[in-house]
């Protein structure tokens, strides 16, 4: 306990030099805090969907190629699914807005909520989704992030397919995450484009299913696969999860690359911690040998000293992964479709093993200074004039 | 003026507190250099793709080629049009093109990525910027053969020389390499519009017709044809203007980089900060006797201000040079506007450097002015009783 305080009092006499290596520690891992925050938000999102017992089925040369939209009635009849729903993808533009801000689906309005049974919606607002040949519904966050409200018309000019939607909003639901998505009938994009000769139709881009149980998907994407592998459009099946995996893949080596930064970023801070320790203990030196003559034990004094560096550098730390937090918390907010989850979600082990590795910074800092000190001769030390 | 001599001196006598703060900045520019030079390296590749008097032709309301197609008649009108250049041989610098992505598997399990497989016609080539095959041959049309570049062949399963694509069960043979001079075609498979189209199975074979007008004037007019005129009411875009918009998407990286960087040089410039608070605080009597001596209040803030900026300048450049490996290592991510890989190379050209000098020097004067004015404000009479 007394080791305890001294290393306290000790921490607080150069506040100065304390703050500042604190805040040079804090703002580097509040950088990889956020880094990893991302790293983990991919992750979670395939840790997620693997609840949920979905599988996801493309056509085998991805998403360009096509699904006839009768596979989904015969995945459908499958023993084992719940329920299947064609998933297109339509990539429309809102009003005048140049760049996509949210993803818009076309989808089966009677089945999709069988098949995301963990998405809520009212009876009533659903009713009158069904009731709508061109009503939509949008995640209620997404809603209030437009500032929707029901019976507002939401059109969307098209860049893929050549079929303008005109939709009215008839409903909002409710998913674990903001998804940032409106669903729209399938049928509605499917009719508009045979009516005008447009391609693409017929194509339910994407198949999305529902499994009983996840004993049974293994089975049931060998079933899928092969029923069509002979066919003019063979698909490729796949769990959910799996399916997200594929779009971090897609970034390439973030990961790599983003290890890479972090090692440098901890190797670049120990030396920097190092440094203000060495100082710190340079200024000391008469003091540890006074402390040493009135008969610490070396291993007392190193004790101490290793206790001051880590104590410091923890601090970094906790300051630091705050920050970062914070940030992922205001990235959640301003971009859902890139951090798809809020701290909330995120909090996990990962967040310790920053602070380990700040605590850690601090040891291998304090390890130079301690051993000198343990080593200082105490005549020598007591005759140095500092 | 204070000699600069005195702040070399003073960094050597503390060499290992000096050489721990350069290598401590050094890491960190090192780390925002090779972010800012893969930053830099996507929009070489993305900008020199577009070249000023070309004109890529897609569907009024596409964002892209993967999401157009265009007539045959038309494709065939537009290559008579009055104002598309002509080569050598009198033929009009003119292309119809086939784009399509498909989902292929990286080497050494890195996942599938969407790969983008054009099917070209003779002028493509002379389309491109400096156009040349570098391995194997060029790809006869009709017999299903495909060439790539070296950096696809290295990324993709199935992309080398001798090697089999499968594109709806029909097999592609690579035969060669090209090279075009680093832009976005590197990161695509050619091959023959006609095979492409039978092998996809499908009516609409042309997605976009690319073309290079003579001149100024006659672009302009060939937009306005294109764009307004009945018969095609198409969407024409100079090159440079369509590479730009898929350069918007990559606004997230540039957002990354720049938030990498500004992170780290607040912490280092903390770290900067702390090594020249312990030099002034151990040099007070050295101050007060420069005082004593006359040196002005000024030189000194600038004399330990010079200090602190060699001290990061000295980290910077190492930084910048430990980058210098990496130049030209050519890497790969998803451009977002195609939604297909796109490979580049790291560039750490003049400015990407200049940008990581430039933040070390920011870390050498913001980390070095509060310890310099601290400097400044010692009494006289007490820093010369300092012991």
């Amino acid at each position: 306990m007394k080791t305890l305080k001294y290393i306290w009092r000790n921490v607080m006499r150069n506040k100065l030099r304390t703050t500042l290596t604190i805040l040079s520690i804090g703002f580097s891992l509040a950088l990889m805090t956020v880094l990893h925050g991302f790293m983990v938000t991919q992750s979670a999102w395939g840790d997620e969907a693997k609840k949920y017992n979905r599988i996801v089925a493309l056509n085998i040369q991805g998403f360009s190629g096509r699904l006839p939209i009768a596979y989904v009635e015969k995945v459908r009849g499958m023993e084992g699914i719940v329920d299947a729903v064609p998933y297109a993808w339509y990539g429309g533009l809102y009003k005048d807005e140049a760049q996509m801000s949210f993803a818009q689906f076309a989808t089966d309005a009677e089945h999709a909520f069988n098949v995301w049974d963990e998405f809520k919606i009212t009876p009533d607002e659903h009713k009158a989704w069904l009731a709508d040949k061109q009503g939509c519904v949008a995640d209620r966050t997404l809603a209030e992030q437009q500032g929707w409200k029901l019976g507002d018309k939401i059109p969307l000019r098209s860049t893929f397919y050549t079929f303008p939607l005109d939709l009215n909003l008839v409903g909002f639901f409710d998913a674990p995450n903001n998804t940032g998505q409106i669903w729209f009938h399938w049928k509605y994009l499917d009719e508009g484009l045979r009516n005008t000769n447009a391609r693409g139709d017929g194509n339910a881009g994407m198949l999305y299913a529902k499994t009983r149980t996840a004993a049974v998907i293994p089975d049931l994407v060998k079933k899928i696969d092969a029923e069509y592998a002979s066919s003019e459009h063979p698909v490729r099946t796949q769990t959910e999860a799996a399916f997200a995996q594929m779009f971090s893949d897609m970034m390439g080596n973030v990961q790599g690359f983003i290890q890479s930064i972090g090692i440098a970023v901890v190797f670049s801070l120990s030396l920097v911690a190092a440094n203000a320790m060495a100082m710190s203990m340079r200024e000391r030196t008469t003091e540890i040998a006074v402390l040493k003559a009135i008969g610490f034990p070396r291993s007392r004094v190193m004790r101490m000293i290793l206790g001051e560096s880590c104590l410091i550098a923890l601090l970094g730390g906790i300051l630091g992964v705050s920050i970062g937090c914070a940030f992922l918390e205001l990235g959640h907010r301003a971009n859902p479709q890139l951090f798809a989850f809020g701290v909330k979600a995120l909090v996990g082990p990962w967040m310790l093993v920053l602070l380990a590795v700040s605590a850690g910074i601090g040891l291998v800092s304090g390890i130079v200074p301690s051993v000198r000190a343990a080593q200082l001769s105490v005549i020598d030390g007591l005759r140095r004039v500092v | 003026m204070i000699p600069l001599k005195y702040n070399v001196r003073n960094l050597r006598v503390r060499w290992i507190t000096t050489l721990m703060t350069v290598i401590g900045t050094g890491l960190v520019v090192w780390a925002m250099v090779l972010t800012f030079g893969l930053t830099d390296g996507l929009e070489h590749a993305l900008s020199i793709s577009g070249q000023p008097l070309d004109l890529i032709v897609l569907r009024k309301g596409a964002n892209d080629e993967t999401g157009s197609n265009v007539a045959q008649a038309t494709a065939d009108q537009i290559a008579d049009l009055e104002g598309v250049a002509k080569n050598d041989q009198g033929q009009p610098l003119c292309s119809a093109e086939f784009v399509t992505i498909l989902t292929k598997p990286r080497r050494n399990n890195g996942g599938t990525t969407n790969l983008i497989v054009r099917g070209v016609d003779v002028m493509s080539r002379e389309l491109r910027p400096d156009f040349k095959i570098v391995k194997g041959r060029d790809l006869k049309p009709g017999v299903n053969e495909a060439i790539t570049s070296e950096n696809m062949a290295r990324r993709f399963e199935n992309l080398a020389i001798g090697e089999k694509l499968e594109i709806n069960k029909v097999d592609f043979e690579i035969v060669g390499y090209f090279e075009a001079g680093g832009s976005s075609a590197e990161s695509e498979v050619w091959t023959d519009i006609r095979d492409i189209a039978s092998a996809r199975r499908t009516a609409d074979a042309i997605s976009s017709v690319n073309l290079r007008a003579r001149d100024k004037e006659s672009q302009a007019l060939l937009v306005d044809k294109l764009k307004n005129d009945e018969q095609f009411s198409l969407q024409p875009l100079p090159e440079p203007e369509y590479f730009a918009k898929q350069l918007e998407q990559a606004v997230f990286i540039k957002f990354v980089g720049l938030f990498i960087a500004v992170f780290l040089t607040i912490g280092a410039m903390f770290a900067a900060a702390n090594t020249m608070f312990a030099a002034v605080a151990s040099r007070g009597r050295e101050i007060g006797t420069l005082r004593a001596l006359g040196f002005k209040r000024r030189s000194i803030l600038l004399c330990f201000l010079l200090e602190s900026v060699i001290l990061c300048l000295l980290g910077g450049i190492l930084g910048c040079l430990a980058t210098l490996p990496f130049n030209g290592l050519s890497t790969g991510t998803a451009n977002w506007a195609t939604f297909s890989e796109i490979t580049f190379a790291f560039r750490f050209g003049p400015r990407v450097l200049l940008q990581g000098v430039l933040m070390s020097l920011a870390m050498g004067l913001l980390g070095g002015l509060i310890p310099a004015i601290r400097a400044v404000r010692l009494n006289i009479v007490n820093a010369l009783r300092e012991q």
